[in-house]
């Protein structure tokens, strides 16, 4: 387990993370929101030493974090960047053994990788050939060619086309079922949504959400609702017509406590006959994250 | 996975893509290529014929020149279109004038009593016409001996060894004279590679930071293996390249006898060999240093300024060691690291060293190399992720990133 805890670290007057405390468990994923300017990037760079914290703690499985154990970690940082002009095939097998691989076994996992991607034919073209969303790919096999317990990967799915977002989200789902330990973030929150068991949110360098993402949908003190009306006529609702957010034709959608009790409601909406669609939701991770920001 | 390894694997790298660059490979074979023409082109173009002016101090001097000339014109011999090189006599009383002429350029060499041979300074090996004259006094004797019937023995001795000796006006030793040629040479040999091999280390730490690789490799290697690794292959590389040029063109000077070498005293060389990698490495240091405050090469170059200043200061005082190897000034850029490379060796050459001092400057080179590392890897990691923007000497020290 990732455990980060009480973290801070300033630049200057500049705060950019404040007891920032959150953990990330093995075989799950975990989106690590926050708006731009957040903390991420530093968070997660803290996590490689690549930034000293004033205070706070890092610990892998209970241990400091050190030279060891990031022989076992993989890092997609948010400034992309290999070798333009060395061959694919071997930038993986290099970095692979700076991991402390074997020259054999990275070269193995070098081919498996690029096989993967879809790269098969072009492993001995210079990265600066292959296309940008190529190019991408080679960086997220570049942070999983030692096989690592803990992935960390900032903002993985920028610049990808909808095809190159689904590779990778389904090779991300295979590591963490295989038993590692993702943390990535990322602007999407649909695809967060989707990928991740769990979620922390940060503004301005402190964590205001962490959890399961189902618990913290449950948690939310909001709940949607959306009717569709034959007639259209929304005095059929009641009470509840003072709580209309958006309305198009005779679609409603509604914000409602979560702790009112929609089934009076729902039966006497239902005994009009007119009600053509009911939904009743938690909100979205989007506006969780709204909410949680603002 | 210990930490020489991470910086081997690096050096390792950094020696394989490169030497796979057409860069590398076109600018090594065209350095081999020029350097090769002008040696050898000149040669085969052939040297005009000149005359040459002789200073005759004494008697038994006149059978020399004559000497001189039928050697001269044995050299052309098998080139009908050139002509021999003429000789001139002009006869001095005292060794005075002789002197004054020699030192005005009146005349090039000064003959005296037939024993030995004047020169305003030794050259780079002596110059042709000294050895033409050696030549010839060598035949003088020679046919002196047959002619008395002397011993096999004194033939053998006449054969053995230069049969003039060679003093310069300033009363030098040749034999002193000529070490100091091949540390001479050997200087201006390990000033030409700092210039040109430490601009490879300076652009080349800045390459890591210029496409945005280092916090992939940071994330796993410390700053000093990646720094150290990079300076190493760069280095080796360099090394390898100048080794080649420097052998490739000793032997077409030897091929072609374009320049009279010395001889080559195993120890002197050995030493030159020692302070040009102990020299070569601390400037390539020097310079990975200053690459690591900038992060795009053009920044580089600016940041590079004082270093290549370093290296002329040092290279120009070497000269003053040169000439007055005891000076106290001499004795105290012995132990400075970054002079020492261009005057240990010369001092060493001349006789003015002795081992102690010899033993210390060597470890304080090794010293400072090792320090620089260090120094230069905590510039290097401090300045690292201020991707973009050239660093601040104090900035990156402290590590604010």
């Amino acid at each position: 387990m990732l455990s980060i805890k009480g973290l801070r670290k300033t630049y200057g007057d500049v705060v950019a993370l404040d007891d920032c405390t959150f953990r990330a468990e093995p075989g799950r994923m975990l989106g690590f929101l926050g708006p731009n300017g957040a903390g991420k990037t530093t968070a997660m760079r803290a996590v490689f030493g690549l930034v000293e914290q004033d205070a706070g703690t890092i610990t892998w499985r209970d241990a400091p974090i050190g030279f060891e154990q990031r022989q076992r970690f993989g890092y997609m940082p948010e400034t992309r960047g290999l070798y333009p002009k060395m061959r694919i095939h071997d930038q993986l097998v290099y970095l692979g053994r700076l991991h402390g691989m074997s020259a054999r076994a990275a070269g193995d996992e070098a081919e498996a990788l690029l096989a993967t991607f879809g790269l098969s034919e072009r492993t001995r073209d210079p990265l600066e050939k292959l296309s940008h969303g190529n190019q991408q790919r080679v960086q997220l096999a570049a942070a999983l060619i030692n096989r690592p317990e803990l992935l960390v990967l900032d903002e993985p799915f920028s610049g990808l086309d909808p095809i190159g977002v689904e590779t990778m989200g389904q090779v991300l789902r295979e590591r963490a079922r295989d038993g590692a330990a993702v943390v990535f973030s990322s602007h999407q929150l649909d695809l967060v949504e989707d990928l991740c068991e769990d979620v922390a949110i940060i503004r301005q360098g402190y964590i205001v959400r962490q959890g399961e993402v189902d618990q913290i949908k449950d948690a939310s003190p909001v709940r949607h609702l959306e009717l569709e009306l034959a007639d259209g006529d929304v005095r059929q609702l009641g009470e509840l017509s003072d709580r209309v957010v958006e309305q198009v034709g005779n679609r409603y959608r509604l914000m409602v406590p979560a702790d009112l009790d929609i089934r009076p409601l729902m039966s006497g909406a239902l005994a009009t006959g007119q009600v053509r669609r009911f939904i009743y939701t938690t909100p979205s991770l989007s506006e969780i994250f709204l909410e949680a920001v603002a | 996975m210990t930490g020489w390894n991470g910086m081997w694997l690096v050096t390792k790298r950094e020696i394989r893509e490169r030497a796979r660059t057409k860069g590398f490979l076109i600018s090594s074979i065209l350095t081999v290529v020029l350097i090769t023409a002008a040696i050898v082109l000149p040669t085969v173009a052939g040297d005009a014929a000149e005359t040459h002016r002789i200073g005759s101090l004494g008697a038994g001097n006149e059978a020399i020149v004559t000497a001189a000339a039928e050697v001269a014109a044995a050299e052309v011999a098998d080139q009908p279109a050139e002509e021999a090189d003429g000789f001139e006599i002009f006869n001095f009383s005292s060794r005075e004038e002789a002197a004054l002429a020699l030192q005005a350029g009146e005349v090039e060499v000064v003959l005296i009593d037939g024993e030995s041979v004047l020169v305003a300074t030794e050259g780079f090996g002596g110059t042709p016409l000294v050895g033409t004259l050696q030549q010839a006094a060598g035949a003088v004797r020679l046919q002196e001996l047959v002619a008395s019937n002397e011993e096999a023995a004194s033939v053998i001795d006449v054969l053995s060894r230069d049969p003039l000796a060679v003093t310069t006006l300033a009363g030098e030793d040749s034999a002193a004279a000529e070490r100091g040629t091949i540390a001479y040479g050997g200087l201006i040999l390990m000033y030409i590679a700092v210039l040109s091999y430490g601009n490879a280390a300076l652009t080349g730490v800045t390459e890591e930071k210029n496409n945005r690789v280092v916090e992939v490799l940071l994330a796993t290697l410390k700053p000093w293996q990646l720094l150290g690794g990079k300076v190493l292959g760069i280095g080796l590389l360099g090394l390898a390249q100048f080794a080649a040029t420097v052998i490739v063109a000793f032997v077409a000077l030897r091929a072609t006898n374009a320049l009279e070498l010395p001889d080559l005293d195993a120890s002197i060389v050995g030493v030159l060999v020692l302070w040009f990698v102990l020299g070569f490495s601390i400037f390539s240091v020097l310079y990975a240093a200053a690459g690591a405050l900038a992060s795009r090469p053009e920044e580089a170059q600016s940041a590079s300024l004082p270093m290549t200043m370093i290296a002329v200061l040092a290279f120009f005082l070497s000269f003053g060691v040169l000439s007055n190897p005891d000076s106290t000034l001499s004795r105290i850029v012995t132990f400075i690291p970054f002079t020492a490379p261009f005057v240990v060796p010369v001092r060493n050459a001349l006789g003015a060293l002795t081992l102690v001092e010899h033993v210390l400057a060597v470890i304080v080179t090794v010293l400072a190399i090792i320090l620089l590392i260090r120094v230069a890897a905590r510039i290097y990691s401090g300045g690292l992720l201020s991707i973009g923007r050239r660093v601040k000497l104090r900035e990156a020290w402290r590590g604010t990133n």
